[in-house]
């Protein structure tokens, strides 16, 4: 299909490329399709653009590329909707964000998607994680994280 | 809002398939228990809420927001979404 968006301008995208997320996300609730895409030039960085808003698209990055101690502890009751039996069938995803002093990870509502399925949710993981993990140089752990 | 009294092992139903129980009370704490299908997602109001504040400030990140990233990353691990190149 094809579809028109304001940061890729307009692009065809496969079935293989589509996630489904039955339930939206929180503050996207009606953005049910998604299309998983690689950026252009950085590797370690992937878009999932709305196949329905143009304009709704969030920057997302395999966690442990970043935060190699980052380890998910994700309830049953939020994995039983993708039809995952456990984590290993399972890709992981965190949204990037912005705050003034630069970029951010949310390493507290991380993305959880079913490869085989192309079903996705936003999950809250259990334990005490940052909303906005800050990307720097000097890596601070986990534990001392807001 | 709706407000109604209920003591420990009482239900509320809400629509015809949540139910929210009362499993404990223990001075000024309420542990409930929700039952409800699961394509229906149950948080607490203000993580809910912080999420979809974050959710929504990340929605507007552009390329060039994101163009430094790399140097924070690790070499060798995947990246999420394939090889197609946009």
């Amino acid at each position: 299909m094809r579809i028109t968006t304001t940061r890729f301008g307009c692009i065809d995208v496969e079935a293989s490329d589509l996630i489904r997320f039955p339930s939206g996300m929180p503050g996207l609730e009606d953005c049910r399709e998604w299309a998983l895409l690689a950026d252009a030039s950085n590797d370690a960085l992937g878009w999932l653009q709305s196949t329905t808003r143009g304009d709704i698209a969030l920057a997302v990055v395999s966690p442990r590329r970043f935060v190699p101690e980052y380890q998910v502890r994700i309830p049953r009751s939020e994995l039983s909707p993708l039809a995952l039996a456990d984590m290993r069938q399972a890709q992981v995803v965190v949204v990037v964000g912005q705050t003034g002093t630069g970029l951010t990870l949310n390493l507290k509502a991380p993305i959880v998607i079913n490869l085989e399925a192309r079903t996705g949710r936003q999950v809250v993981a259990s334990g005490d994680l940052p909303l906005q993990y800050e990307l720097s140089h000097e890596r601070p752990s986990l534990k001392k994280s807001a | 809002m709706l407000v109604l009294s209920r003591q420990r092992d009482e239900s509320i139903m809400i629509g015809d398939n949540i139910v929210v129980t009362i499993v404990d009370i223990r001075g000024d704490k309420v542990r409930l228990g929700i039952n409800a299908p699961s394509e229906i997602p149950v948080h607490r109001q203000e993580v809910y809420e912080a999420i979809q504040r974050e959710n929504l400030r990340a929605s507007r990140l552009e390329p060039g927001d994101t163009q430094d990233i790399g140097k924070f990353a690790n070499r060798g691990a995947s990246r999420p979404g394939g090889d197609k190149p946009r």
